[in-house]
C-alpha cells in the first residue's frame, strides 16, 4: 500500500544547497543565466545588431534590459554569468564589455538596517507574464524551500518587510502598487524582479505603459533576468538581508 | 442598436477577408466559438470578454455596430443584506493580479464577475507593424507559462500569412515544447489543488516534480520557460539523436514518478472529496458560453484541437482524447491527469519517429487567405487562436482569443452558489491565467 511518507522517503528530493554552494547549471540553465560580453570578440558587432531590445552595445551590456533571448549568443557572449546580478543601483546592471564580470563585480550590498532574523515577503504582480510570479513561488517548493531561510511569503502587505514586484507596470495596475508600498511597515524594502520592472524589458516603450518601477516607488535591489531564476530571486532577497554570496565568488 | 440575444450564432468565415475575430465597437461582445456538431468556428454575440481599449482601436471595423454589450454572465442580484465584495486586484490568494466583484450576504457566493484588464501590456498592439520575429519575442511573453503554446499558435498563422513555409524538424520541436509545456501546467495545477487542500506533502512531492519539468525543458531548450525556444522559419535547437535519448529517459523518470504521485492522489479521500462537485459546469452551459479544453471536455464534449485541426506532427501521432462527464474540479483534474498520460505517449512517439528528413517545408497551418493565416492549437487550457495578417515580414494585424478568455465565463458561473472556501480549488482547477486574458 504507497504512502505518502513511503513516497516522500523514497524520492530523496534534494534541496537546493543554495546559498552554502553555487547554483548548479539545473538551477539555472545555460541562457537563463546573465550573459557575459567577451573582450575583444570580433563578433561582438554582429550580436549588437541582433539585439531585439537594444541591451548590447560594443562598450556595454546593460543587465537591466538584457531579455536573455539569446539572439546576440553566436556573436562574442556567454551565457555563463554568476547569478548573482542582483545590484542595489540600476546603474550597475551596465558591465562594459572591456570589463567582463568577475569575482567582486557585483559588491553585496550593505545589510538594510532593522529586519528580524526572518523576512516576510509580499508579491505584487504589476504586469507580469506569470512567469515572474511562478518562480517566485517556485521558492516555496522543497526544492529550494526558502523557509530554511527564513524567507516567508505572506497574504498581506502590512505583515511583510520587502515587497517584491513583478511584471511591467501597467496604469490600471500603478495605484495598486502604491497602495501596497504604503501598506508596509517602515522599515521596509522594494525589490525589482525581473526586467520587465527594471526597464520594462520586452514590452519596453510600449505607449501607456510605465518605463519602470522606480516610477512609483524607490527600489532597493534590482533582479536582472526573464525571468530570473529562483535562486536569483533567492539571492536577491538575501541581499536585502545582507546576507547574500558575492558574485562569483564561489 | 439592436440587442443581440447571448446565444445567437453566427457562422464564422474564415475565407471572408475581413471577417475574423472582428471585435465590436462596445466591449468585446462576441467569443469565438467551435461548432461542436460541424466542426466550424462560430462567432456568438452577448458575451463579455475583455479587450483592450488599444486593441478595439486599432482593429478594422468590419462589423456595423449593432451589437451591444449584454449582461453577459452575470447579473446582478439584489435582497437584503447582499452587498458587493471587492476582491482583488492585489492580495487575493491567487499570485496574477485581478479582481472579482462578488455579489453575497456573507458566507455563500450569489454572483461572481470578474474585472479584467489589470494586466493588460498592450502586447497585440504594440505588435502590429514590427517584424514577425520581433512580435514573437513579446507573443512567447504574453502568457509565460503558456509560452509554447502562444509562440507555436502565433508563428503559424504569421508564417502561413507570409506565406513561409516550414522546416518539418520545426513543427515537431513546436509540438514537442506544448507537449512538455502541457505537462508542466497539468503538473502544477494538481499541485495548487493539493496546496489548496492542505495535502502538504503530496503538494511538495507534485511542486518537486512540476520544477523537475521546468529543467527539462532548461536543459533541453536553455531556457526554463522556453522563452525562445521556437523562432520563425526554424528552431534555435534542433534535437539530435543524443538530445533525444537523453530526453526519453528523463521523461521516463518523469512518467513514472508521476504515475506514484497520481495513485496516492486517488486514494486519498480527503482530496477527492474537496475537489468532487465543486465549481460544476453542466454541458449545456459549456457549450453555450464556448468554454474549451479540459474545463470542456470535463462535462462530455469530445474536443480536442490536437485531434480537430490537422497539422503535422499530430495528424500522425495516436492521442486519445480525456474525457469525462461530471463537469466538476474533479472531472477537469482527471481529465488533466490522463492529459498528462497521453502527452508521454504522445512525447514517446515523437521521438521513436523524429523526422528522418527535418527539412522538408511544410506549411504551418491550413491556408486562409493570401496574406492572411489562422493558426489554433490546443494550449494547456484549451483552444487558443491568432489571427495574423501580414505583409512584407511585418505583422499589419493581430487578434488573439486564448483559453482563459473562453474559460472564465464558466468559472464565474461554476462559482455561484459555491462558498468562499471553493474559490481556489475552482480557480486552479480551471487553469486561468489573467496574462493572457488581459495580454
Ligand atoms: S540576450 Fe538578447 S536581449 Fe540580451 S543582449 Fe543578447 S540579444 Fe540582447
Ligand atoms: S521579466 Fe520576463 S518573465 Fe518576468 S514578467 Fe517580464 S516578460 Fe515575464
Amino acid at each position: 500500500m504507497p504512502t505518502w511518507i513511503g513516497q516522500a522517503a523514497r524520492n530523496g528530493i534534494v534541496t537546493s544547497r543554495y546559498p552554502a554552494e553555487p547554483a548548479t547549471d539545473a538551477e539555472v540553465p545555460e541562457t537563463a543565466r546573465p550573459p557575459i560580453p567577451l573582450r575583444g570578440d570580433a563578433a561582438l558587432h554582429d550580436g549588437v545588431a541582433r539585439c531585439p531590445v537594444g541591451a548590447i552595445s560594443e562598450e556595454e551590456l546593460d543587465r537591466g534590459k538584457c531579455i536573455r533571448c539569446a539572439r546576440c549568443r553566436p556573436a562574442g557572449f556567454e551565457f555563463r554569468g554568476p547569478v548573482e546580478a542582483s545590484t542595489g543601483r540600476r546603474a550597475e546592471l551596465r558591465v562594459g564589455s572591456a570589463a567582463p564580470a568577475g569575482p567582486g563585480l557585483v559588491e553585496a550590498l550593505p545589510p538594510l538596517v532593522g529586519f528580524p532574523r526572518s523576512l516576510h515577503v509580499f508579491l505584487v504582480d504589476a504586469g507580469s507574464c506569470n512567469a515572474c510570479n511562478l518562480e517566485v513561488l517556485a521558492l516555496a517548493n522543497p526544492l529550494y524551500d526558502s523557509q530554511r531561510l527564513g524567507i516567508f511569503f505572506t497574504s498581506s502587505p502590512r505583515h511583510a518587510d520587502v515587497l517584491l514586484v513583478v511584471g511591467i507596470p501597467t496604469p490600471e495596475m500603478a495605484p495598486a502598487v502604491l497602495r501596497a508600498y504604503e501598506a508596509l511597515p517602515a522599515p521596509k524594502a522594494v525589490i525589482a524582479a525581473g526586467v520587465c520592472p527594471i526597464s520594462g524589458g520586452a514590452f519596453a516603450g510600449t505607449p501607456g505603459l510605465l518605463a519602470g518601477l522606480e516610477e512609483l516607488v524607490p527600489v532597493d535591489v534590482f533582479v536582472p533576468g526573464c525571468p530570473p531564476a529562483p535562486v536569483e530571486i533567492l539571492d536577491a532577497i538575501l541581499r536585502v538581508h545582507g546576507r547574500a554570496r558575492t558574485a562569483g565568488g564561489d | 442598436m439592436s440587442a443581440v440575444r447571448p446565444s445567437e450564432t453566427e457562422p464564422f468565415d474564415p475565407y471572408g477577408p475581413e471577417r475574423a475575430l472582428a471585435y465590436s465597437p462596445e466591449d468585446a461582445t462576441f467569443a469565438l466559438f467551435n461548432d461542436y456538431a460541424t466542426g466550424r468556428p462560430v462567432l456568438r454575440h452577448g458575451i463579455r470578454i475583455p479587450v483592450p481599449t488599444e486593441v478595439r482601436a486599432t482593429w478594422q471595423r468590419s462589423r456595423t455596430p449593432e451589437l451591444t454589450r449584454s449582461a453577459g454572465p452575470m447579473e446582478t442580484i439584489e435582497g437584503y443584506g447582499i452587498f458587493t465584495f471587492p476582491y482583488g486586484p492585489v492580495s487575493m490568494g491567487v499570485p496574477e493580479s485581478g479582481k472579482f466583484e462578488v455579489r453575497t450576504y456573507g458566507e455563500r457566493i450569489l454572483s461572481l464577475e470578474p474585472v479584467t484588464g489589470f494586466k493588460s501590456r498592450r502586447i497585440l498592439t504594440s505588435i502590429a507593424g514590427q517584424p514577425i520575429s520581433d512580435g514573437a519575442l513579446r507573443i512567447e511573453r504574453l502568457a509565460g507559462n503558456f509560452s509554447a503554446a502562444h509562440a507555436a499558435a502565433y508563428l503559424a498563422a504569421a508564417e502561413s500569412a507570409a506565406g513561409i513555409e516550414v522546416p518539418e524538424g520545426e513543427l515537431w520541436v513546436r509540438a514537442l515544447a506544448q507537449e512538455l509545456q502541457r505537462i508542466y501546467n497539468h503538473v502544477h495545477v494538481l499541485a495548487r489543488l493539493a496546496e489548496a487542500a492542505s495535502q502538504n506533502v503530496g503538494a511538495a512531492q507534485t511542486h518537486a516534480l512540476a520544477e523537475e519539468m521546468l529543467r527539462i525543458q532548461g536543459s533541453i531548450f536553455g531556457h526554463r520557460w522556453l522563452f525562445g525556444a521556437l523562432l520563425p522559419g526554424g528552431p534555435r535547437r534542433h534535437l539530435d539523436a543524443a538530445d533525444r535519448r537523453d530526453l526519453g529517459r528523463r521523461l521516463n523518470l518523469h512518467s513514472e514518478q508521476f504515475e506514484r504521485l497520481w495513485e496516492l492522489f486517488l486514494g486519498s479521500r480527503t482530496f477527492i472529496d474537496r475537489i468532487q462537485a465543486t465549481c460544476p459546469v453542466r454541458r449545456e452551459e459549456a457549450l453555450r458560453w464556448g468554454a474549451v479544453g479540459p474545463t470542456l471536455r470535463a462535462c462530455g464534449v469530445a474536443w480536442d484541437d490536437r485531434l480537430r485541426v490537422p497539422v503535422t506532427p499530430y495528424n500522425d501521432l495516436f492521442l486519445e482524447l480525456s474525457q469525462e462527464s461530471a463537469g466538476d474540479a474533479l472531472a477537469r483534474m482527471l481529465v488533466r491527469a490522463r492529459e498528462v498520460q497521453s502527452s508521454y505517449l504522445l512525447l514517446e512517439q515523437m521521438l521513436d519517429r523524429w523526422p528522418r528528413d527535418p527539412g522538408r517545408l511544410l506549411s504551418p497551418a491550413p491556408p486562409v487567405a493570401p496574406g492572411r493565416g489562422l493558426a489554433r492549437v490546443e494550449s494547456p487550457s484549451g483552444d487558443l487562436v491568432y489571427d495574423v495578417t501580414a505583409s512584407d515580414g511585418r505583422v499589419t494585424r493581430i487578434g488573439m482569443r486564448a483559453a482563459s478568455q473562453a474559460n472564465i465565463p464558466l468559472f464565474a458561473r461554476g462559482l455561484r452558489n459555491g462558498v468562499f472556501t471553493d474559490f481556489h480549488f475552482a480557480w486552479e482547477s480551471f487553469g486561468l491565467v489573467f496574462a493572457e486574458i488581459d495580454a
